[in-house]
């Protein structure tokens, strides 16, 4: 798949970033990229044969307002963005954490889903969290910057109990053993209407992939020390270390 | 110092030396010492040679075994990584009202193992499987008791050996399959075994290579590199959650694991 010369340049800016480690200066709408091309971009980044799953962003209707948006955006995970109970924050340019919820799909969920399919095709819920790492300065950018970035991805971690059903409550994020983070399971929106919406958008789910459906509570920074995610009795935790 | 692959001929003689120690019942000297087999890669292929063999002439397999999943073991037999070997239908004995029996003269020196068994209800055929993936396709699970076995005299094995050897393999019980199983904490969930009514060993999921979900990746991924998918309909144990437990003729073995209905198994 080609890129446009725009798409390329705002492409390799995004990589230049990673590479180096330095945040960059939204051009908001300069890069003459539209959010086709911005999915373009992302897609360059993490190919069909290395796309293990997704993660929801903007999921409220608020922040998608505010990004002139009227729908969530998505990104790519690769294997290697699962991280497990070590990780090491100097691998990321401006990483934030936030509480999650994934699920993990036992079937494939075709583009034309209903909401009934995507129901039967979930496998399992797990607690996760989503490490942001925006290249964009300060995470100001604009939708079409936000997507080409791969909708913030940096890593994930996946808790490892199966409810028997979608949990309810509240998700919380304390770091160092501190509450940093809150937010209801119930602000995530219909995981159906989700999973159908997300099957579209990409064209079909394949079995085993790995959706992460968005917080339900805003981003914090990242630091080193113990980071633990509950909701109800479940519970995640990891040891970040390094800069941060 | 390069070593030279052993050809197709010696493979098939150690698969039947194994078979008529397992059929004939007595023990063999260690391959690694009679042999010279040192590496997994060549155990490997013994073992899924002998799982041929006994294929011909109407063995079943029902899924997989993982064993060497605990820390201690595998520092013991100087590995990093578990090993896994193949449940052979004519080795399972099923329980009736959560008691099964074995007759003790097929074995020749067996021991037991409470472990947590998997019911893959989806095939598993993509890289790098992680445990959640594996929970996600799980459509059940159980308490199992493994009988484990050597056909190798005085247990005394290295890698290699055990590999070859089936990893061990003896036979099994499992008990009611459970979905509610799969919601529980694996990792905590506990268990004790009784050997003749006395308590004797316990033990929790986490024994089994920190989660007993990983160690099905590990096994998931381990037969993906040989080109064969974990399938829909497989069962696997996913590695002791307490020390073995040695039996003798007559034996009772009772294992309760946490939330399940008790599962007994007598040595006849």
């Amino acid at each position: 798949m080609e890129l446009t010369r725009a798409e390329d340049s705002l492409a390799t800016a995004i990589h230049q970033a990673r590479m180096s480690r330095q945040p960059i200066a939204s051009r908001a709408e300069d890069w003459a990229v539209n959010l086709a091309g911005a999915y373009r971009i992302q897609r360059a980044r993490v190919p069909d044969a290395h796309c293990i799953g997704y993660k929801l962003g903007l999921i409220s209707p608020a922040k998608q307002r505010q990004m002139g948006l009227d729908q969530p955006i998505y990104g790519r995970i690769s294997r290697a963005m699962i991280r497990e109970r070590v990780i090491n924050l100097s691998d990321f340019v401006q990483p934030r954490l936030e509480p999650e919820l994934a699920v993990v799909l036992r079937r494939p969920l075709p583009a034309s889903a209903e909401p009934g399919m995507a129901v039967r095709a979930v496998g399992g819920i797990f607690l996760g969290v989503d490490i942001l790492d925006s290249v964009w300065a300060d995470y100001r950018f604009s939708a079409v910057e936000v997507i080409a970035d791969n909708a913030s991805g940096g890593g994930f971690l996946l808790g490892e109990r199966v409810p028997d059903r979608m949990p309810d409550g509240e998700l919380r994020l304390y770091l160092n053993g501190e509450l940093r983070a809150a937010g209801p399971v119930a602000a995530l929106g219909n995981l159906a209407q989700q999973l159908c919406w997300l099957a579209q958008a990409v064209g079909g789910l394949a079995a085993g992939q790995i959706i992460f459906l968005g917080s339900p509570a805003p981003a914090i920074p990242a630091a080193s020390g113990v980071l633990e995610v509950m909701l109800g009795d479940d519970i995640v935790q990891a040891q970040l270390e390094g800069a941060g | 110092m390069p070593e030279q692959p052993v050809t197709e001929v010696a493979i098939a003689e150690l698969a039947q030396r194994l078979d008529r120690a397992w059929e004939e019942r007595f023990t063999i000297s260690p391959l690694t010492e009679s042999a010279g087999i040192s590496d997994a890669a060549t155990a490997y292929r013994i073992q899924t040679h002998w799982t041929e063999l006994r294929l011909g002439r109407g063995e079943r397999i029902i899924g997989r075994k993982i064993g060497l999943t605990s820390k201690a073991v595998q520092e013991q037999m100087g590995v990093n990584e578990p090993d896994y070997g193949t449940l052979w239908a004519s080795r399972y004995f099923p329980a009736v009202g959560g008691r099964a029996e074995a007759p003790f003269e097929v074995f020749l020196q067996p021991r037991v193992e409470g472990e947590i068994a998997f019911l893959i209800g989806e095939t598993l055929d993509w890289p790098d499987i992680t445990p959640q993936q594996v929970l996600a396709a799980t459509e059940a699970l159980a308490a199992a008791i493994e009988i484990v076995d050597s056909r190798i005299e005085r247990w005394r094995i290295k890698l290699a050996d055990t590999i070859a050897d089936n990893a061990s393999y003896g036979g099994l019980t499992i008990g009611a399959w459970s979905k509610a199983l799969r919601s529980s904490d694996l990792r905590t969930i506990g268990m004790v075994m009784s050997h003749n009514g006395r308590p004797a060993v316990f033990g929790a999921g986490a024994a089994a290579l920190g989660h007993p979900a990983l160690a099905v990746a590990w096994l998931a991924n381990k037969l993906r590199s040989f080109g064969i998918p974990l399938r829909a309909g497989d069962i696997v144990i996913s590695g002791a959650l307490a020390a073995t437990v040695p039996a003798q003729r007559g034996d009772l073995f009772m294992l309760e694991m946490h939330g399940q209905p008790p599962i007994s198994l007598r040595f006849v």
